[in-house]
């Protein structure tokens, strides 16, 4: 170990972290190797690198053009030829939820990834910069933040004429990026206030690269909340618009599918697998992202996380002023 | 011209609005302050919790701007540059340390990016000599073996090693200034005195000029040639640190030496704790001494005119009308 002046400090901390492995010999990055260590965020993964592996072999796995029409296979229960049944039209539903998985996929991570880097570059930004930038920004969080998101999107869906994938994504974007914005921009202030970020003005770091080089490093967790969550919201948001028919429905999705059996209310006829195979693929991942949250936000939580620091600055961060005033009065 | 002081403070001023719109008041947390750092010197700046001691600091490092006065790098005013050029030109000059040595590193950054940053920055090496200075640097601050210590994460650090990286962060651009803010405040008793001498090091060998923030009187006179007294946002009592200690005209720095206890006597009866602070002497101060409150040699003028830093004695000011007054 090293020698680090021994005579005049002695209280070199060693509790540092072993290099993360999970099995001997088989590196893996930290991020993932931290995913994989907490049971949910685990099982979360698991849940949703299953629809992602769907998703990308899905045109093999599809036995059936999913928007295949026979009036003769139309209106069957799940079967050895038609895994999930038939709809009213005939086409497979096995095909129509695997390759609609992508659609989900897609827009999901657009989405998110969209309100996400918005959110992140605006709320830091204007954390640091403060003053007029910061106003600005503020006032842009409020406005999206009291506009009704779902009101707001059935609107913009009744005027958009362009349904397709990049518009959703736009638009959920829009409405899902304030929120996020909001804490990312209140984690950014309470970091701002760690001497770190002045220290690298001091050393003449420019602001974009305190914000993406010193500031986002230390967000990351919080930033991937953010996306997961977004992900879901979006995932949800869009199913329900298909549902309710304010999208486009001649394509193939997961709210779409659900949309015609609702149009031809197949329950009522007894038919419960156009319902039932969308909806459970829908929850699947909904709640294989949630999971995924759970576990972030797990060790995002100071309280649990098993970060060794040294007590007196985990005490005082904790603490703030209290501590002092305790220590001030005893002296 | 002696031998030119890099940085020089004139009339330097900094108030910060506090309570509500309605009632608004301003601290005037840094007021008419003037002084020089010269090169190989280490300038103490002592005062109580409050007094302004930080807020000096930082509007010297540029983190802050004056309300009014001057910062003279080199004879030219710098207080108010906005342009990045000029603005890195004096950071290559003049750096920092900040007194909380856990948040003055990036938790999720190595010790090699934070001393290798500056180097980067303001292009003090060719690229492909950036590692080697990085272990020199280190080892100049006793951290060592270098290429070990880089590697690590401050968490990784005890309080006085993270504060020498800080110190090898703030050497890496060869500066003429470092300002310290309370550079041990936070560390072990044990390891004060090391931080203590390798400033005294550095100034010896590198000629650096340093402003020793403190609230520890020890050891401002273990390492300080001058020193300044702060109270209430106003230099008080200035000079050459020998005699300030020995002769101290300012009641304030008296008070102070008294309350350093004496263990002959055990008498604390007077002490004064430098953590605490009495801040309200500069919030809208009105016209007179901001001592007068605690002040056993007030007289009738303190309450009306403010005292000026006045020469009593050579190089030995101090602000007070019964023991320095104006002539
Ligand atoms: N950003 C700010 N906004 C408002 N008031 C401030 C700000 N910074 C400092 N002050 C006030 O200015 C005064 C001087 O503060 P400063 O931090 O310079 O004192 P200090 O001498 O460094 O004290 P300490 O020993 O506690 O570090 C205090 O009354 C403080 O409350
Ligand atoms: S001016 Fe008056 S009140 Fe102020 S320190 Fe001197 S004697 Fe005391
Ligand atoms: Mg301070």
């Amino acid at each position: 170990m090293s020698q680090l002046d021994p005579t005049l400090d002695p209280a070199l901390d060693l509790s540092l972290e072993a290099p993360r492995r999970i099995r001997r010999g088989f590196h893996v990055p930290g991020w993932l190797a931290l995913l994989l260590s907490n049971t949910k965020s685990r099982l979360g993964l698991a849940m949703v690198g299953l629809v992602v592996v769907v998703a990308v072999i899905a045109p093999w796995i599809s036995v059936a053009d999913p928007n295949g029409f026979s009036l003769l296979a139309a209106r069957q229960a799940p079967s050895w030829n038609h895994l999930f049944g038939t709809t009213d039209q005939g086409s497979d539903i096995f095909s129509q939820v695997v390759i609609g998985a992508r659609r989900s996929l897609l827009l999901g991570f657009f989405a998110a990834a969209l309100a996400t880097s918005t959110a992140a570059v605006l709320g830091i930004t204007a954390a640091l910069l403060g003053g007029l930038v910061d106003d600005v920004v503020n006032v842009l969080i409020n406005i999206f933040l009291v506009i009704p998101p779902i009101p707001l999107l059935v609107v913009m869906s009744g005027y958009v004429q362009d349904h397709g994938m990049t518009t959703m994504i736009v638009v959920l974007a829009l409405v899902l990026w304030a929120f996020e914005a909001r804490i990312l921009r209140a984690q950014a202030l309470s970091l701002k206030s760690r001497d770190f970020v002045d220290a690298a003005r001091a050393s003449g770091e420019s602001t974009a690269r305190i914000v993406f080089g010193e500031l986002v490093p230390n967000m990351i967790s919080r930033i991937a909340a953010a996306f997961v969550l977004v992900f879901y919201i979006a995932l949800l948001v869009d199913a329900g618009l298909e549902f309710l028919g304010l999208a486009d429905v001649s394509k193939t999705s997961w709210g779409v599918t659900l949309y015609w059996a609702q149009t031809n209310s197949t329950v009522l006829q007894g038919e419960w697998w156009p319902f039932f195979f969308p909806g459970a693929a829908l929850a699947f991942t909904v709640l294989g992202l949630v999971l995924l949250l759970a576990g972030i936000d797990e060790f995002t939580n100071p309280r649990l996380r098993s970060e060794h620091k040294p007590h007196r600055s985990r005490l005082r961060m904790l603490f703030g002023g209290r501590l002092a005033t305790r220590e001030e009065g005893v002296s | 011209m002696t031998a030119a002081a890099p940085l020089e403070v004139q009339s330097l001023t900094k108030h910060f609005p506090i309570g509500s719109a309605v009632r608004r008041a301003h601290v005037h947390a840094v007021d008419d302050v003037t002084f020089e750092l010269r090169p190989g010197t280490i300038t103490a700046l002592v005062g109580e919790s409050g007094s302004g001691k930080s807020t000096v600091a930082r509007l010297l490092a540029h983190l802050d701007e004056p309300s009014s006065g001057a910062v003279l790098f080199e004879g030219s005013d710098v207080s108010h540059v906005r342009r990045r050029r000029d603005v890195l030109r004096y950071r290559s000059q003049v750096q920092i340390i900040f007194q909380d040595p856990f948040g003055s590193l990036n938790p999720v950054k190595t010790v090699r990016h934070h001393v290798e940053r500056p180097l980067r920055i303001h292009r003090v090496v060719p690229s492909n000599q950036v590692e080697q200075r990085v272990h020199e640097l280190l080892r100049t601050v006793g951290l060592v073996p270098p290429e070990d210590v880089a590697a690590k994460y401050p968490h990784e650090l005890s309080g006085g090693q993270r504060q020498r990286v800080s110190i090898a962060r703030a050497l890496a651009v060869e500066p003429k200034v470092i300002l310290a803010d309370e550079p041990i405040s936070m560390l072990d008793v044990s390891i004060r005195i090391g931080i203590l001498n390798l400033m005294a090091r550095l100034k010896e060998e590198h000629g650096i000029a340093f402003l020793y923030v403190t609230h520890d009187l020890a050891s401002a006179r273990y390492v300080a040639d001058d020193i300044l007294v702060m109270y209430a946002g106003q230099i008080v009592e200035r000079g050459p640190i020998e005699d300030v200690l020995s002769e101290p005209l300012h009641p304030y720095t008296r008070l102070l030496l008294d309350a350093v206890p004496d263990p002959a006597t055990k008498t604390d009866a007077q002490e004064i704790d430098l953590r605490k602070g009495d801040t309200s002497a500069a919030v809208d101060p009105s016209e007179g001494c901001r001592f007068r409150a605690r002040c056993p040699l007030a007289i009738e003028i303190c309450s009306q005119t403010t005292p000026q830093l006045v020469e009593a004695r050579p190089r030995h000011a101090a602000r007070c009308h019964v023991t320095a007054p104006a002539s």
